[in-house]
């Protein structure tokens, strides 16, 4: 997988390669829009992280071109003035996704994989992690064999940790994905529900299978 | 005492002193002289009756008249003066941009009404000036918050951290984190104020979005062993934006079972209230002292100390709460008798009220 990082704040952009080039993508990085461009209609890539503000040509307006010339390549926008409609016009403009800075970098990472694989989603209708099933149709969940109370809100959240067995979960992806906010309602309500999943799923069995990743999020997985 | 009625009393004197002076001239004229003739005198004497009567009768109606038009013409002057005082009463920080009208004659008041209004104008600049300075300081933050939490995140993925280092890194990225959260609320603030919030105005089935903040604060309560309560849910709809209106119940929710009494309630209703949506939310907390009441919705109002250091939050949940509010054009109050309860009720205009926010 290759991702093109486009960033002109050299330090952010040296973390962001580093935390990708950590999870195994090749990493282009350029400063500015005209390079990004250049090196976009010139090179394949899985997945493009976008920053708005960028000296001359601005995140927007490289996207705009990339769709014009029929460049489909999965854009990730970034930006430091975070303002909903901002979310909206980039969505608009083509992207594939949008995340408000300061990130974590969790959180990126989380998005880029999305982004890149997007069409490989699991599509099968029974989740499994170790014992742990889940049934997206019958909404049911069972661990060793023992049926497992959900209310709706904590299936979405069962089914979205599910889904991404093994990877990070940001705290902002899941307030996206479970709770469908694109803004941070400023509580903790997602610890709380992790809180209180875990005490479902995990408390009488072993392995323990969701995990805390302190100042970062979550994962599912059978091994910590 | 009133310019008017001043200006009226002075005028009278005045009308009444030439009134006197009239008389004492016309006793000058024509008082009876000792020294003519007897007959002479007699005619003297009707004269300056004569003249005494034409001054009551014709002075006296005349004086009456000239107070009342005196009257008439003050009022006529000094109505643009109650008018400016009124609309200078209503200028705040929002509407400095609002002239006030001028009456374009170039009289005095048509000057002064010249002067406000290139103060207010001054006064706008101003605001204006700060509300930019704060968005840049805004988003100047971000970029090095970007770079500190993204840099603390790279050094806590080295398995090799040692423990006490790890929790160090972990401590500094939590406050990053709360700096962060800080910047985003003092950004959607001042954006709000400049007015470059757009919200979206659609049909909101208030009752779908009290349901999930119900269900939402049950979770948030439990660990606090605080009991939530839905007293009241009439299914009603209001125009707004959905996301905002969520973060606004959940906000309010989220107060409520923090600054509660441990095992204390929150109870939360949603009724019909003439052309509105009543939303009250009630809890058994400590309570806000009276004082204390008119300062809850500003910028970094934290109450008493003791609750910065157990509970956690940017200070800005209350503010963004009213805007949110008043955005939605409605209103938010908040009464709290200490130690006893503290109700915040949201009034929202109905959709079928035809208004639009």
């Amino acid at each position: 997988m290759r991702v093109l990082v486009v960033e002109d704040e050299k330090k952010t952009a040296s973390f962001i390669r580093k935390a990708l080039q950590a999870e195994n993508f090749a990493v282009d990085v350029t400063h500015n829009g005209d390079d990004a461009l250049a090196l976009a209609s010139t090179t394949p890539f899985d997945g493009i992280v976008l920053d708005i503000m960028l000296p001359g040509r601005d995140g927007l307006g490289v996207l705009k071109q990339l769709r014009a010339r029929k460049n489909t390549t999965p854009v990730l926008l970034l930006s430091a003035r975070g303002e909903v409609n901002e979310r909206v016009e980039g969505l608009n403009a083509g992207a594939d996704d949008y995340l408000p800075k300061p990130f974590a970098l969790a959180e990126l990472v989380a998005r880029v994989r999305a982004l890149t694989r997007r069409s490989g989603e699991s599509k099968s209708t029974v989740l499994r992690v170790a014992d742990l099933t889940l049934d997206t149709i019958s909404h049911r969940a069972q661990r060793g064999g023992k049926e497992i109370e959900l209310t709706a809100r904590e299936y979405r959240l069962l089914e979205f940790l599910m889904r991404s067995a093994g990877r990070l979960c940001g705290r902002m992806m899941i307030l996206e994905k479970v709770w469908d906010y694109h803004f941070d309602p400023g509580t903790n309500l997602v610890d709380v529900y992790v809180r209180r999943l875990r005490e479902k799923i995990d408390a009488d069995f072993e392995p323990k299978l969701l995990h805390t990743v302190r100042g970062s999020g979550y994962v599912m997985k059978e091994t910590p | 005492m009133t310019i008017r009625t001043r200006l009226s009393l002075w005028y009278a004197t005045i009308m009444f002193i030439s009134l006197l002076v009239m008389g004492v001239l016309t006793y000058e004229q024509f008082a009876p002289e000792p020294d003519r003739p007897a007959k002479k005198q007699a005619a003297d004497k009707e004269d300056f009756q004569e003249a005494l009567a034409n001054i009551l009768w014709c002075g006296i109606p005349a004086a009456l008249l000239a107070l009342a038009g005196g009257w008439f013409l003050m009022r006529r002057a000094l109505t643009p003066v109650a008018a400016l005082t009124a609309a200078a009463g209503q200028v705040n920080e929002s509407n400095l941009r609002r002239q006030l009208p001028r009456s374009g004659n170039g009289d005095e008041l048509d000057r002064l009404t010249e002067v406000f209004n290139a103060m207010t104008a001054r006064l706008d600049g101003s605001f204006q000036r700060v509300r930019e300075f704060t968005l840049h300081a805004s988003h100047e933050l971000k970029t090095p918050l970007t770079i500190m939490h993204g840099e603390l995140e790279t050094e806590l993925r080295d398995e090799k951290l040692a423990a006490a280092q790890r929790e160090q890194r972990v401590s500094q990225l939590d406050e990053v984190q709360r700096l962060s959260k800080i910047v985003d609320g003092l950004t959607l603030l001042t954006k709000a104020d400049a007015g470059q919030v757009q919200l979206v105005a659609e049909p909101v089935r208030l009752d779908e979005v009290v349901r999930e903040t119900f269900a939402d604060a049950q979770i948030l309560a439990e660990p606090r062993g605080v009991k939530v309560e839905l007293t009241a849910c009439e299914e009603l709809t209001v125009r707004g934006d959905r996301h905002r209106l969520r973060q606004l119940l959940l906000n309010l929710a989220d107060n409520a079972i923090k600054y509660n009494a441990p095992r204390g309630d929150v109870k939360l209703a949603l009724r019909h209230a003439g052309d509105a949506a009543e939303f009250t939310i009630a809890n058994t907390g400590a309570g806000i002292p009276p004082e204390l009441l008119p300062k809850v919705f500003d910028r970094f109002f934290r109450g008493d100390a003791s609750h910065n250091a157990e509970v956690d939050g940017c200070g800005l949940g209350l503010s963004i709460a009213q805007w949110i509010v008043s955005a939605h054009g409605g209103s938010i109050r908040i009464a709290s008798a200490p130690a006893i309860s503290t109700i915040v009720t949201v009034r929202l205009p109905l959709e079928a009220a035809g208004k639009t926010p």
